[in-house]
């Protein structure tokens, strides 16, 4: 009888090719794919029915690079199923209630499952009890998440990288400490050995919601824009606290604060430069793009005012991608972060880098611009004049309120800190929505536009 | 489960597409402001080299040693030098180094230690010692007199008298390194336990220091004997045993034919350098012709498939040329070593911008050229800013000068006061630190830095370079080196221009007729490939690489 490891190995590659090039949670240019195959197994359950086993799905491209993807798949004698192998069919396992419950059990019981060449590793920070019902969690993109009975969620990485997902960092460090406004951390499962160490999902709380952020700007511009002013506020002050508490513990080698090296700057303006660069060489000829069509040079030297040697303030842990849409508004009235995982399509150790905690603050800037023009592009309303101005300095009042400031320079610094990273935000929200969403390309041209012309 | 694979994917073969940096700890970074650099110094450059793309990083030799030969006199192989830090701080910059899936690996020298070393001392005090052994003793120093001798500048002969022990002793370098006597096999399982000794605290692996030379016989040149290769070999299957994806390569500067029997057929060290080439390369450019390197291209016989060459330009040691013909030495030296302080030994112990009169087109075509061939490029500290070096201090000390971080004081190396420094760091008006430093050329989108940075992540993105094959072409111009390298899908021309006027050259594509040319820095694809020679036109010392690709894909 042919293991659980071998079935799924064996699993034919046109059949997987189809299925993981139509998930949502494939992250990868589906052109340039050579090959798609099940190159390990981890096993969950090997006898009885269905089988179980975490499949390790190898993306290979054309240049001979690859990405790994996790893929727990259930096996069940007979037809059906996305693929079929030797008699069984198989099928993608988190859409079976029972093994989502099985699979939060072995998190409970901090379970050790050791297969050749590696092991299962579940573990819990205080107890759970797996219960239904189970449900998908709406809208995920690069994860696969389902609630259990409204009060768990298991979040599940699809992507494979080598080490430790910086959510299941962070979130376990915000949680130690008891930082209230995220949804705390209460188990996870891990791999360890061959092919790699590998965190393969968590499980935190479910946290009851009134709104997202972004939901909230909008409808507050929608109803002419002063209820949303307070709720930023507050906002600011939240995320100045969080910045705080990742920057408390200079023991912890992997949270400690830590003093720019004297290249660092340069660090940061050299990698910029080079994307506007890249991102202005391939511009497109269109008209939303005519306000900064030729302007790259002009944008390269204002990036070396902005990036000017002064003080950069203290790396330190922080959240990545931090935008109206991560944070929510709870039944509680508070602000609740989520979704610590850091930038999206960036390789696991850059996101678990150290950076300059103003990197989150301009994110979030750049989301106030982002719900402005929204409110503009997608239900024609008219921000209220110096809605987006109001929003950002009480954002940041708050902020500067309650953020550790050994951690931020003091202005003129921190503006032009302030004034990289959102340049830096801009070109990648260029880059992304040139690539996904052309209409919305007029909002981070505005944004370099503003940062082109505006005075020193 | 080793720790040290835990940020990695598992992947035996990584050095084979991998980016090396070669690190002299002293001269890179001072952590703590006594003028030297040291351990923490390294770690807190780790995001430099993240950015650069630098895949592993080696280390000059890091352990406690009187200092006489830069450190590869060893007085104790178990700790690191206290100038450098501790065990801890080097297990720290290793895991901190793992976390941006950067490797590291470091010189071991296995010929021979300090003559400070406890096992000699204690070697030489009677010869009834039980370490007595553990060297090469003889009441004669006119033994194996077919054996060369290495540093020629500095020492008569390979044997040296000891009044205290009342022999002479066996060194094939200075007189202070006496050679360990492998034919004992405690010496042989105690460099067996020094391996594991670093393996465990998660090195990724070594650069054997003159292995050529751990055996000797009489009536031989004492070099690459049979039983190197089998000590070399047993090492490696204890390597292999217990610690997965670890790397061991070979200082062997021998001719190709010798070089290969380092990596037995798979089973010895997995990497050697290509020493053969390197100064055929500095040659081609003078004499502007490629002959030079197709030739040790040719004579170089191909590697088993789990092995790898580690390409270099330059390194911490002069410029060898004790593989080359009389006359090609001569002409080497008449080309790059004009003032005869920068002759030392066998070489030219000068860094890759003055040895290339700081021309920019120069250097990045030397780049090119090395980042075609086959093998892993491994990268000199401070080449990538383009440092110069001082041929007036001593040994090869001019090229191991401190890193230039900035404009500041000291070249930003460290906040010691200057004379504290351990070598005085360059401060003319073309190589000094106010000019060449790192954190100018970040900000300087045309500099060589950036340059290089560009480079390097554009071979990373193609692992042809590192596992494909290397097929030569014949231009119709003698001055153009150009090569196909090929690897599952990917086909790349690699097409370069030696001389320092515009070229025109004819390539002979037909097999690839059908094919275009897609230049790999800007996509732009040229026209398509015939049946008839291919013209290409170069600028001075101009280069091309090429993907080929299908017409259809638009």
């Amino acid at each position: 009888m042919t293991s659980v490891r071998e079935l799924v190995v064996a699993l034919p590659e046109e059949e997987l090719r189809e299925f993981v090039l139509a998930q949502r949670w494939y992250g990868s240019k589906s052109d340039e794919v050579a090959s798609v195959r099940a190159v390990d197994a981890f096993p969950l359950r090997e006898e009885g029915e269905p089988l179980v086993a975490v499949a390790v799905v190898e993306v290979r491209f054309q240049s001979g690079t690859h990405d790994l993807y996790n893929v727990p798949v259930g096996l069940r004698r007979g037809a059906g199923g996305f693929a079929s192998v030797d008699g069984w069919a198989a099928f993608d396992a988190l859409e079976d209630e029972q093994l989502v419950l099985d699979l939060v059990g072995l998190i409970g019981a901090q379970a050790t499952l050791e297969h050749e060449g590696g092991s299962l590793q579940f573990g819990v920070v205080d107890g759970v009890v797996a219960a239904g019902p189970v449900r998908a969690m709406g809208a995920e993109q690069s994860n696969t998440s389902v609630v259990l009975d409204e009060t768990l969620v298991l979040k599940l990485y699809r992507k494979l990288e080598a080490g430790v997902n910086p959510e299941l960092e962070l979130l376990r460090f915000l949680t130690e400490r008891d930082f209230p406004a995220i949804a705390s951390l209460q188990g996870w499962a891990v791999h360890v050995g061959q092919p790699l160490d590998a965190t393969l999902a968590i499980l935190q709380d479910f946290v009851p919601v009134r709104d997202d952020g972004w939901a909230l700007a909008l409808k507050d511009l929608e109803a002419g824009g002063d209820g949303f002013v307070g709720l930023v506020r507050r906002l600011g002050e939240v995320t100045g606290a969080m910045h705080s508490v990742l920057a408390s513990d200079a023991a912890d080698p992997a949270f400690a604060p830590e003093e720019p090296s004297g290249e660092a700057l340069a660090l940061i303006v050299a990698r910029i430069d080079e994307e506007i660069e890249q991102v202005f060489n391939s511009l497109p000829d269109e008209p939303a793009l005519e306000p900064i069509a030729g302007r790259g040079d002009d944008l390269r030297g204002r990036l070396q005012e902005i990036g000017q040697s002064g003080s950069l303030g203290r790396l330190i842990r922080h959240h990545g991608d931090y935008h109206l849409g991560q944070v929510l508004w709870t039944e509680n009235e508070d602000w609740v972060v989520l979704d610590f995982e850091g930038e999206p399509a960036r390789p696991l150790r850059e996101r678990r880098h150290k950076r300059s905690p103003l990197r989150d603050v301009a994110g979030m800037l750049r989301s106030f611009s982002y719900a402005a023009s929204a409110s503009e592009l997608e239900y024609g309303v008219e921000p209220p004049p110096g809605w987006e101005g109001q929003v950002r300095s009480e954002f940041l009042a708050g902020y500067l309120a309650k953020v550790d400031p050994a951690l931020v320079p003091a202005d003129p610094s921190l503006e032009r800190r302030l004034r990289l990273f959102e340049l830096e935000k801009a070109l990648y929200e260029l880059h992304y929505e040139l690539g996904h969403r052309p209409d919305w390309v007029r909002v981070p041209v505005a944004g370099i536009l503003q940062l082109l012309d505006e005075p020193a | 489960m080793s720790e040290a694979g835990h940020w990695f994917e598992s992947d035996p073969l990584w050095f084979k597409h991998a980016v090396f940096y070669e690190i002299h700890v002293r001269g890179f970074f001072d952590g703590n402001a006594d003028g030297m650099g040291d351990l923490r110094g390294v770690t807190d450059k780790l995001d430099y080299l993240e950015w650069l793309g630098i895949d592993c990083i080696w280390l000059l030799p890091m352990y406690p040693s009187p200092l006489r030969d830069g450190g590869y006199d060893i007085a104790d192989f178990y700790d690191i030098h206290p100038d450098y830090g501790t065990v801890e701080d080097f297990r720290a910059f290793v895991d901190a180094a793992h976390q941006r899936q950067i490797r590291v690996i470091a010189d071991l020298v296995m010929n021979h230690t300090s003559s400070d070393h406890p096992w000699f001392q204690e070697a030489r005090s009677s010869p009834e010692s039980p370490k007595r052994d553990w060297y090469v003793w003889s009441d004669t120093d006119d033994g194996y007199p077919d054996a060369r001798v290495i540093f020629v500048d500095t020492e008569p002969s390979n044997w040296t008298w000891d009044p205290l022990a009342g022999q002479y002793y066996w060194h094939r370098f200075f007189s202070h390194q006496p050679d360990l006597n492998y034919e004992n096999p405690e010496v042989q399982d105690e460099m067996l336990r020094v391996l594991r000794f670093w393996l465990d605290l998660g090195i990724d692996g070594f650069r054997l220091d003159a292995v050529p030379y751990l055996y000797e016989d009489e009536g031989t040149n004492c070099e690459n004997l049979p039983r190197t290769h089998e000590y070399l070999k047993r090492v490696r299957e204890e390597v292999d045993a217990s610690y997965p994806d670890r790397v061991l390569l070979a200082e062997a500067n021998q001719w190709p034919e010798d070089v290969v029997e380092y990596f037995g057929e798979g089973d010895e060290c997995h990497m050697a350098f290509q020493f053969p080439i390197m100064p055929r390369m500095f040659m081609s450019l003078r004499r502007e012709d490629a002959t030079p390197m197709y030739e040790i291209l040719e004579r170089t016989p191909s590697l088993p498939d789990n092995c790898q060459w580690g390409l270099f330009l330059r390194n911490h040691d002069e410029l060898t040329l004790e593989m080359v013909t009389d006359d090609e030495r001569d002409y080497m030296y008449a080309e790059y070593a004009k003032d005869p302080r920068m002759k030392l030994n066998l070489g030219i112990r000068r860094r890759l911008a003055p040895l290339l009169d700081n021309g920019r087109d120069e250097i990045e075509l030397m780049h090119a050229i090395l980042f075609s061939l086959p093998g892993s490029p491994v990268l000199y500290y401070g080449d990538e800013i383009g440092m110069g070096d001082n041929v007036f201090l001593g040994d090869r000390d001019g090229v191991r000068t401190p890193m230039h971080w900035t404009g500041d004081r000291n070249g930003g190396f460290s906040t010691a006061d200057f004379a504290q420094l351990y070598l005085p760091p360059l401060m003319d008006p073309v190589y000094g630190y106010a000019a060449v430093n790192v954190e100018a050329q970040l900000r300087t989108p045309t500099s060589l830095l950036r340059w290089l940075h560009r480079f390097v992540e554009l071979r990373k993105q193609h692992p042809v370079f590192g596992l494909g094959t290397y097929e030569p072409l014949e231009p119709s111009n003698p001055r153009i080196f150009a090569h196909v390298r090929r690897w599952e899908e990917e086909i790349v021309l690699c097409v370069h221009n030696l001389a320092r006027t515009a070229q025109a050259a004819e390539l002979d594509l037909a097999e690839f007729d059908g094919l275009v040319p897609e230049e790999m820095f800007g996509q732009t694809r040229f026209p398509p490939i015939g049946e008839l020679p291919y013209l290409l036109t170069f600028g001075a010392r101009g280069f091309y690489w090429f993907r080929l690709v299908e017409e259809a894909a638009a």
